[in-house]
């Protein structure tokens, strides 16, 4: 049942070089690169994100608001009191 | 990446859902007269009760945020083209809320009960028998004790059909294989399961038991509803009547449309609507990795979610109910309308 190795896909002329892990370092520029990259992978996605995010929160805000409101006593319905 | 460990961590859910439901399910009567008060039992004299009964509540919490996440990952990565296993997943999400539901009732606090009545009531919109058919599932002319028994019953059964369910799931993933956060043919590039998948699971199971314990042990009752601290009361309706977290976002549709049969439809096709996410796929590409409009339509469906899961939980009163309203228009618009539409500009 299912697929098997060897019998998954045959791939030909493919070359991989590899470098003995006592020969090099274990997170080569762990934060002179990945910090950058962390704003880069933020920068392309925040447009995406964000204003969905930001007009759920709006409508959270002005719906909680808007309830609120409906809860007061409207001055005018009492002008003519005595 | 990450987002492929929710499979495993719902696994780990399964059997953490049903080791303390077992050990639960030593020292609970199903009985109205006894039921309530043999879950404080268990809470206060059971040795270590009240961290099993912490842990199977809030376990299913964890399941659901586990279940939507698979879902998610499903939805963003175009995973459901492995249509057989999306489609066993969907009947799963199905027996997990039917499971969740039924055991809700089993402490019958106030919440069990009412909660038990509304959903169990909409039932009667089936046309015909549909008096008949709620009677039949109560086992009486009300939520009684005839209901609590079976509830306990297909609680404690429905468990091991999601096990079961789980294995033909897993049956037809094991066909392809999983999806990737490409969308491409892995064929060629497989890694074996050990060491990397083994501990890359273990990981995830490590972090899913530090929360599950954390909400446990520091705040169990944050998601609860403290009307299920009083034991269940046909005579007094409590104001808010509301399901767990997991539940609101339905709830909000099905309040939404303001006819019985109509509200329940909604909630059905809330859930039914993923089935034919596949057959609307435009896209020439697989998941949303490369395309920007549906991304941010993907984005717009976790807000929508959210903002029905809040009105869910809300009152019915004046902004909610068009809020509500709009939500749930929205939620099937972007899976009818404009997901489909968004795969079809992009190409």
């Amino acid at each position: 049942m299912g697929r098997h190795f060897g019998d998954l896909a045959k791939i030909r002329h493919v070359i991989t070089y590899s470098i003995s892990p006592f020969e090099q370092r274990a997170f080569p520029n762990y934060f002179s690169k990945g910090i950058p990259n962390v704003w880069r992978r933020f920068k392309s996605s925040v447009f995406k994100v964000a204003p969905p995010m930001i007009l759920m929160y709006l409508t959270y805000t002005w719906g909680n608001h808007v309830h609120e409101q409906g809860k007061r006593k409207n001055p005018a319905d009492y002008e003519k009191d005595q | 990446s990450g987002v492929w460990n929710f499979g495993s961590l719902l696994g780990l859910c399964l059997i953490t859902q049903i080791l303390t439901g077992v050990f639960l399910g030593m020292d609970y009567t199903s009985d109205i007269s006894t039921g309530f008060s043999s879950v404080t039992h268990i809470w206060r004299d059971v040795n270590y009760g009240w961290l099993i009964r912490n842990l199977h509540g809030n376990g299913a919490s964890f399941f659901f945020i586990c279940i939507y996440m698979d879902i998610g990952r499903g939805l963003y990565y175009g995973s459901y083209l492995y249509k057989e296993t999306w489609n066993i997943g969907v009947v799963l999400l199905l027996l997990v809320m039917m499971t969740a539901f039924v055991g809700y009732v089993v402490p019958w606090g106030q919440m069990s009960f009412w909660g038990g009545t509304v959903i169990t009531n909409l039932l009667s919109g089936v046309p015909y028998m549909g008096n008949t058919l709620v009677q039949w599932i109560w086992g009486g002319f009300s939520v009684d004790n005839g209901t609590l028994t079976r509830f306990f019953g297909f609680h404690f059964l429905l468990a091991f059909v999601i096990g079961g369910g789980t294995v033909v799931h897993l049956l037809f993933l094991h066909e392809t294989g999983s999806n990737n956060p490409g969308g491409v043919n892995s064929d060629g590039d497989k890694i074996s399961f050990h060491p990397y998948f083994s501990y890359k699971d273990l990981l995830g199971f490590v972090i899913m038991l530090l929360g599950l314990t954390s909400l446990g042990v520091f705040s169990p009752n944050l998601v609860g509803d403290p009307e299920n601290f009083t034991p269940g009361n046909p005579l007094v309706t409590p104001p808010h009547i509301q399901p767990e977290w997991y539940f609101l976002f339905g709830y909000g549709i099905l309040r939404s449309i303001p006819n019985k049969v109509g509200g329940v439809l909604g909630l059905l096709f809330s859930i039914l609507v993923l089935m034919v996410v596949a057959i609307l796929h435009t896209s020439k590409q697989r998941g949303l990795t490369f395309r920007p409009v549906t991304q941010f339509l993907f984005w717009t469906l976790v807000g929508d979610m959210i903002i029905l899961t809040w009105i869910g939980g809300m009152p019915v009163e004046h902004p909610y109910i068009i809020i509500g309203q709009i939500g749930s228009v929205l939620y099937f618009g972007l899976f009818l309308v404009l997901v489909p539409l968004g795969g079809w500009v992009e190409n």
